[in-house]
């Protein structure tokens, strides 16, 4: 039974190793360097499951709360009071499991989750009390105060229930006090192991080792020690393989190569057109190129860590693996799984054989080169990981490991400083270029740190440092592929051409402006999406435990407090998914209603678009509502901003408001529906649409004009076919003085009744209305079924007019008006023209004076000249 | 509408999500409460007619008459004559 129990724990224990692994992409790397620091390593998992017993508890709790109603009064003591002793009593082991694994991060991890698991059931006990005390508060407050001296005294019956519940509730007191010095306690055991895991992680990394005590001789022989105990229990195992286990083993090894077989051609087969790069394509855009690394790093080592996990799986399930051997099989597949994900990785963004397909543009022989140095980066760590593990399993000397991890990070630090002397760019002339001066000396600087610190002694910060290097960069660098893609797909008419593009493109006939949106849409996912996938690995990385993550969760999910401000995200979220599943479902129920129920029914176009736009608005406002209570917010708490908001609604956002009510009066008062014809002020056309600020009237000239709906409501609105479409319209003619007037009366009214559109009841009339003072004027007044018919029918009843008025020699005169023209009186002109007036005027001046000069050479002629 | 169901998502996060309980005075002198929330104890004094918020994650209350009370957080409590009731 017991080599049962053991085997079934191993395996236990290798399928979450390993399914962390596999879904860690890598992490286990972390736990393992943790585990080796730790005394005792089979420990580093243990707590893990025993966290699982703590869960029972929680989960029964709903049951205790709900039961003492039913159940007998003193029960409901004796079970808490129970139930707070065995807390307690978990609360003291866990201490002392705390001072035990106080160098065991996992360990404290998952006691800190046990803890918060008690705290919980404290709180929970607690509240079992509740119902009960409210019975008995409400029955000492029945029986009133005992009777003060002098009184006469009260029974004793009454006196003795008094004092009964008196004391019960003073157990209950005491009970709710150990509770709370319980729940004290536990949440100060939780920041101790708070501390103890803050300076676990320090003395991690600051930890020295005198190099010199473990280079003396021992090592060379600790090491041979080592290597021949782990050929001894390896070759031990196999034995006990082929002669017990034969089978078994064939038939795992079996299954793993039918997954890995499955995995390898059904893979290949399904997503081939994701991973394969296509040489003969000459020029493959950026997204393609993206795409490819991204799926070809993603899916084969999602693919290889199905395989290994498998494989441990299957060995666990038919026994094959012994409690060293497990551990050791899955450090060892750390290794391959970590240098398979790393030299994916490398070749998807370098693609050393396809220069088409390189995502930066180096040289080829670079490429090649690059791809060999990193995985062999990723390959030291990992190996040196395995051998920390080796090293645990064995329990070897701390000499050897520390030469080992020193080893490893020496090589790490050469192979860093190796990788940033590649020189993988070419100028011009085609000289080789270095990568750029920042990070080259980034490169130089981490693999220095690696090698100065390791020489100095410390080698844990070394091993560290070279472990992020290797993990979180390829991480980082997964992650930040997936980033340049997702940037890749927003760019214009990009997501038309994806796969998915092309698709929704002939599917659904969508737009290339929509698939834009979309291509943004996307962008924005894929970016949540690879914060959430790619984060919790790197927090991992980080020395963070899984635990951590899930009390964020958990705070998350119940919410945390700012300042006096209580803050629940989730809650939040939750109450907008309700909300706009509300807005999904009021928009499915509005068509649902209109298209199906009303239109069957034969209700008016107008009354379906009111009912329709009430239960729009009725169904937000109910989903809002729902929204508001379902993400925990007190609707009182919104009082004081709508408290704030009335202010500014009064002054600024009165409009607003007004034309928002007017538009409810309009839509439950219907004076006009959509369709109707009509007239409000100097705006006359059909409704289009009524919507909760203004409504859509268009014109006969087809413009249209958005009418604030407060002026539909204050103002005086004509409705031209309110009730019906009734409606009459009037023709004016004249006829000649002097003509039949009766025969006139006559023709007009025969024209009127013989019109096809021209209502009998209430029949036409002709009305004399004036004698004007050119012509006898008559009216024709006729009513139309339809009043939208109007121009039709004046047209056809004018047309019938002339020719009946022609065939008559009735005249119809055109208006008389006789023109006086005034003869001028006197023809006097004015010069209109100033400056001809003055060159006139010049001329007569130049005349005179050439008058003047005449006789003056007469005289000069008698006269000689002097000169 | 867009812009609508935007802006009242925004004003409802303002509001902010109330995960606390609540507590009324309703006698004429102030009261105060012992409240051991997340390890740590604290009085809370509550004046006449004052409501406050507290206990956003579970917490132990005393009251001000001795009665003891655990709370998760979402109750409603009103304070008469020393003694509380849910409300």
């Amino acid at each position: 039974m017991k080599p049962l129990n053991r085997h079934a724990s191993l395996a236990l224990r290798h399928i979450f190793v390993m399914l962390f692994l596999l879904v860690l992409a890598g992490g286990g790397v972390s736990v393992v360097a943790h585990a080796q620091e730790t005394a005792a390593p089979a420990e580093s998992t243990a707590p893990a499951t025993e966290a699982q017993p703590a869960a029972p508890d929680q989960s029964a709790e709903p049951p205790a709360q709900a039961a003492p109603k039913a159940a007998p009064v003193a029960s409901v003591m004796t079970e808490q009071r129970e139930k707070i002793e065995g807390l307690t009593k978990q609360v003291d082991d866990i201490s002392k499991k705390v001072d035990q694994a106080s160098k065991d991060d996992a360990g404290l991890v998952a006691l800190r989750g046990q803890l918060e698991a008690v705290d919980k059931s404290l709180l929970d006990s607690g509240i079992a009390f509740r119902p009960r005390l409210a019975e008995i508060n409400s029955r000492v407050t029945q029986l009133g105060n005992p009777p003060a001296d002098g009184q006469p005294p009260e029974p004793e019956m009454v006196a003795n229930e008094r004092h009964a519940l008196n004391t019960e509730k003073a157990e209950i007191n005491v009970l709710l006090g150990k509770a709370e010095d319980l729940s004290v306690r536990v949440n100060g055991m939780v920041n101790k192991i708070t501390v103890l895991r803050r300076s676990l992680f320090t003395n991690m990394l600051t930890k020295r080792y005198e190099l010199a005590n473990a280079f003396t001789g021992e090592v060379g022989h600790a090491v041979n020690y080592e290597i021949s105990r782990l050929y001894n229990s390896v070759s031990s195992w196999l034995r006990f393989v082929v002669q017990f286990k034969f089978r078994a083993v064939l038939a795992a090894t079996f299954f793993a190569l039918l997954v890995a077989a499955v995995m390898q051609f059904g893979g290949r087969r399904i997503f081939g057109r994701l991973i394969n790069r296509d040489p003969s394509l000459e020029d493959p855009s950026y997204l393609s190129r993206l795409s490819v690394a991204f799926w070809s790093t993603l899916l084969p080592t999602l693919a290889m860590g199905v395989l290994l996990s498998g494989t441990v799986t299957l060995y666990t399930y038919f026994n094959v693996l012994r409690g060293d051997i497990g551990v050791l099989l899955s450090g060892f597949f750390t290794v391959l799984f970590v240098s398979f994900f790393v030299n994916c990785l490398s070749r998807a963004v370098l693609s050393p054989d396809m220069p088409n397909w390189r995502l930066i543009s180096i040289e080829s022989r670079a490429a090649q080169l690059l791809v060999w140095l990193m995985t062999l980066t990723a390959f030291v760590v990992g190996l040196d990981a395995f051998m920390g593990v080796v090293s645990d399993t064995l329990s070897s000397p701390l000499s050897v490991t520390i030469v080992k991890s020193l080893v490893a990070a020496l090589l790490v630090g050469v192979l860093l400083v190796l990788i940033g002397s590649v020189k993988p760019f070419v100028d011009e002339k085609g000289t080789p270029r270095p990568w750029p001066t920042t990070l080259r000396y980034l490169l130089y600087l981490i693999g220095l740190v690696t090698i100065v610190s390791a020489l100095l002694g410390y080698v844990s910060f070394a091993q560290f440092v070279s472990q992020q290097i290797v993990i979180t960069g390829a991480l980082l660098a997964t992650a930040y592929i997936g980033f340049l893609a997702a940037s890749a797909i927003s760019d214009e008419g990009a997501f038309a051409d994806t796969s998915v593009g092309r698709w929704l493109k002939t599917k659904h006939n969508l737009e290339d402006t929509t698939l834009d949106q979309l291509g943004l849409v996307s962008n924005v996912l894929i970016h949540i999406l690879i914060v959430i996938v790619f984060l919790p690995f790197i927090l991992f990385q980080w020395g963070f435990q899984p635990g951590d993550l899930l009390v964020w969760l958990n705070k998350l999910a119940t919410g945390f407090k700012i300042g006096a401000f209580s803050f629940s995200p989730l809650a939040i979220v939750t109450g907008v998914v309700v909300f706009v599943l509300g807005y999904f479902i009021t928009r499915w129920f509005q068509g649902w209603l209109d298209g199906s129920v009303m239109a069957r029914g034969k209700v008016d176009a107008g009354v379906r678009n009111s009912i329709r736009t009430v239960i729009g608005y009725a169904g937000i406002a109910l989903a809002g509502l729902i929204g508001i209570s379902s993400a925990g917010i007190d609707l009182s708490n919104l009082a004081l901003v709508a408290g704030g908001l009335s202010l500014g609604i009064g002054f600024g956002l009165q409009n607003v408001v007004s034309n928002f009510v007017s538009g409810l009066i309009l839509l439950a008062e219907r004076p006009f529906k959509a369709g109707d014809w009509i007239v409000a002020g100097q705006v006359s056309g059909t409704v289009k649409k009524i919507s909760v600020r203004a409504t859509e009237i268009e014109t006969f000239q087809r413009q249209t004009v958005i009418l604030p709906n407060s002026e539909l409501i204050n103002g005086a609105v004509g409705n031209w076919t309110h009730r019906n479409k009734l409606g009459r319209v009037e023709i004016p003619v004249g006829v000649a003085h002097g003509s039949d007037v009766k025969r006139v009366h006559e023709i007009l009214l025969d024209i009127a009744r013989s019109h096809h559109m021209v209502l009998k009841n209430p029949e036409p009339f002709v009305l004399f209305a004036a004698f004007g003072e050119s012509a006898l004027n008559f009216e024709v007044r006729v009513f139309l079924a339809d009043i939208g018919n109007g121009s039709i029918v004046q047209n056809d009843i004018r047309f019938a007019i002339v020719e009946a008025f022609d065939k008559e020699n009735i005249e119809i005169p055109a208006p008389r008006r006789d023109i006086v023209v005034k003869a001028p009186s006197s023809p006097k002109t004015w010069s209109i023209d100033d400056e001809k007036a003055e060159a006139e005027y010049f001329e007569l001046l130049s005349a005179r004076a050439r008058a003047a000069q005449q006789p003056a050479p007469r005289r000069r002629s008698k006269k000689p000249d002097p000169a | 509408m867009k812009t609508l169901i935007l802006a009242s998502i925004a004003c409802l996060g303002a509001a902010g999500g109330a995960f606390a309980a609540s507590a009324v005075n309703k006698d004429a002198q102030p009261r105060t409460l012992i409240v051991t929330e997340g390890g740590s104890k604290s009085e809370l004094a509550i004046g006449p007619g004052e409501t406050i918020e507290f206990c956003s994650s579970g917490c132990f209350v005393t009251l001000p008459n001795g009665d003891r009370e655990a709370l998760t957080g979402n109750e409603a409590i009103e304070i008469s004559g020393g003694a509380a009731r849910f409300r």
